[in-house]
């Protein structure tokens, strides 16, 4: 799911479901290279945790609450809380391990 | 031919587009930023300022009516492209090309390629006219107007002036000296391939930053620059995908965006993996946007329009400085000289057929990179064993025009492995950007020798015949090199290529 300025409150903070949210820019090779990984889990964990896109450099003023120093940077979202985040390319079990982690024990570390 | 691979590219993509607000450090040093202070980017149309500011990724190519359908995709309009180095066989075959589509063309070249073939006493085996005859007959015969202008692109100013002047949307960068074994003759020659190929191409760019930023830059690289890793490894597309971990001391980090290993193999191909670096930084820095092209082999003679007038014809060179293979073979088939592969010509490598090359750089010039995006593209259309080129080669020139050929094995005058694994990854440029090869090597081989084989064509090859065979030794030693083996290929067995065939040494020029 692409995500903006106009939807990022209803489909982050107001979801139910946990979001895992992909900061990303054009100018970052990571970004570009983790974008199928990304899009794959969003398929395979459709209905139990929603995964959407967020460019830092056409939302920037999101891109800022959140301090996105890096990316890309997963921020993991329960509650419309940031529960944890990675920053930099992970690969897809990286990822799946960093989602077990969280949602396993219902609330992730906050790990930074 | 697929034409929707860039309809839903929107104004972020396109060229015209103009980002407003001011200008920032990302805090993580990353990039440079640009933004509206209210939490959205927004953007100024070029060719449509009455359009005032909006969201640049409210608007696809396939809705704006500045992007018309055309043979490739979605074309914008008029659009202006700048070729250097447009006297070469790549840049005047593609500025045709362009031109017949109706993109506005723009060339550069000092014609120093026509020099560095005279040096070796040798010459473009298919006659080409001078430049002022050829921008004439391109008007004649196919109605393009080029607008060229002699200069050396490492004359910055002049650089400068010019792009200031034609305000490109798309550059596309072959004014490089492209040949492995010229960069191998001696100091002198090293030294002078890596100064014009990397400090003119950091010149272009820092021209492109102060005076084009949002212009794409398709920035011709070479497969070489990847070398022939022996554990087998697949050959990326210039990037590691996010699955490649590096896996160290029980720990594991996902390589995914990191540049991959680069192996050239001659100093000119190292002066091509400085330029990926530099073309990689400057993207990163000032927000620059462009395709990093690892081109394969390219053979072939023949686009609809360079055929369509003698004047129009653009070079074929067969000489061991910038011959390349196939079209080496061809030459060599005409004037009965054995087809000389080195060592037991196992190399394997990428290639391309010339009008194939041209489809390809079309739809890298109308699918513009997102902004500061650095891609690069393996653009081949099959990998081949040299050995088996050569066969091919010999069988059609045997079969359909009746020519004795030889092939004969040379000591291998490089330092490169004659036998080695070859798993080549290349699939943006058919997947994400609808390339479909049109030409199959034996069409265009056996193109080759019909034109080749015509007496006024085959006196030239044999006016050159001493400098086909390979003198330039990556060891420095002047000898000539020692013959193997020479054999004759079995005739009239039926031409079998798949995806599988045969390449040869560096096939780069």
């Amino acid at each position: 799911m692409i995500l903006n300025a106009d939807n990022f409150e209803k489909e982050v903070l107001k979801s139910s479901l946990p979001v895992l949210v992909d900061f990303w820019a054009s100018w970052c090779p990571p970004c570009k290279m983790v974008e199928p990984v990304v899009a794959e889990l969003e398929r395979e964990l459709a209905g139990r945790v929603k995964v959407g896109k967020l460019n830092v450099d056409q939302n920037p003023g999101i891109a800022g609450r959140y301090h996105i120093q890096g990316v890309p940077a997963f921020v993991l979202f329960v509650g419309g809380k940031e529960v944890a985040r990675r920053v930099g390319a992970q690969s897809k079990t990286q990822l799946r391990r960093f989602l077990e982690e969280c949602l396993g024990s219902s609330r992730g570390s906050g790990e930074r | 031919m697929s034409k929707d691979h860039n309809a839903q590219k929107t104004c972020w993509n396109c060229p015209a587009l103009e980002l407003r607000g001011h200008v920032d450090f990302r805090a993580c040093g990353q990039s440079m930023r640009k933004f509206m202070t209210e939490g959205q980017a927004m953007a100024e149309c070029k060719r449509r300022p009455e359009l005032g500011l909006f969201d640049p990724a409210s608007l696809t190519f396939e809705e704006c009516p500045e992007w018309e359908e055309g043979p490739y995709g979605y074309q914008l309009r008029d659009m202006r492209v700048l070729i250097l180095g447009i006297d070469g066989y790549l840049g005047w075959t593609l500025a045709l090309w362009l031109g017949s589509l109706g993109f506005r063309v723009a060339g550069v070249d000092n014609f120093n390629r026509r020099r560095w073939v005279a040096e070796e006493g040798s010459h473009s085996v298919v006659p080409i006219a001078p430049m002022e005859e050829r921008l004439r007959a391109a008007k004649e015969v196919l109605g393009i107007e080029i607008s060229f202008r002699e200069f050396d692109i490492l004359d910055n100013e002049k650089l400068r002036q010019f792009i200031q002047e034609f305000q490109p949307e798309a550059i596309v960068h072959y004014a490089e000296c492209p040949s492995a074994p010229y960069s191998m003759v001696d100091f002198q020659h090293a030294a002078y391939v890596q100064h014009n190929n990397v400090i003119g191409t950091l010149g272009l760019l820092f021209a492109m930053r102060d005076l084009a930023p949002e212009a794409s830059l398709i920035k011709l690289g070479t497969m070489g620059e990847y070398g022939t890793p022996l554990t087998g490894r697949p050959i990326f597309e210039g990037i590691f995908p996010a699955d490649a971990v590096l896996q160290w001391d029980g720990r594991e980090w996902s390589l995914g965006g990191e540049l991959t290993p680069r192996d050239p193999v001659s100093f000119y191909h190292v002066s091509k993996v400085q330029d990926t670096f530099n073309v990689y930084e400057s993207c990163k820095y000032w927000w620059l946007r462009s395709y990093d092209v690892m081109q394969g082999v390219i053979y072939g003679v023949h686009t609809e329009q360079v055929a369509a007038d003698p004047r129009l014809r653009t070079r074929f060179d067969v000489d061991e400085w910038f011959g390349t293979v196939i079209n080496r073979f061809v030459a060599q088939a005409v004037v009965g000289i054995p087809l000389t592969i080195y060592g037991s010509g196992g190399q394997t490598r990428g290639f391309l057929a010339l009008r194939d090359a041209m489809q390809c750089m079309t739809r890298l010039i109308l699918s513009p990179p997102e902004p500061g995006q650095y891609d690069v593209v393996n653009q081949i259309s099959g990998v081949y064993r040299v050995r088996e080129l050569a066969e091919t080669v010999a069988r059609i020139a045997a079969d359909e025009f009746g020519l004795e050929v030889e092939i004969q094995r040379l000591e291998n005058p490089r330092v490169e492995a004659d036998e080695h694994p070859y798993e080549v990854v290349y699939e943006k440029l058919p997947q994400q950007l609808g390339f479909e090869p049109q030409v199959t090597l034996e069409e265009e081989v056996y193109q080759m020798l019909k034109l080749l084989i015509q007496p006024s064509i085959r006196s030239r090859i044999e006016a050159i015949r001493q400098v086909i065979l390979p003198k330039t030794r990556w060891s420095g030693l002047h000898k000539e090199m020692d013959v193997i083996e020479r054999y004759k290929v079995r005739p009239r067995r039926v031409v079998g290529l798949g995806a599988e065939g045969g390449g040869e040494d560096d096939p780069e020029r």
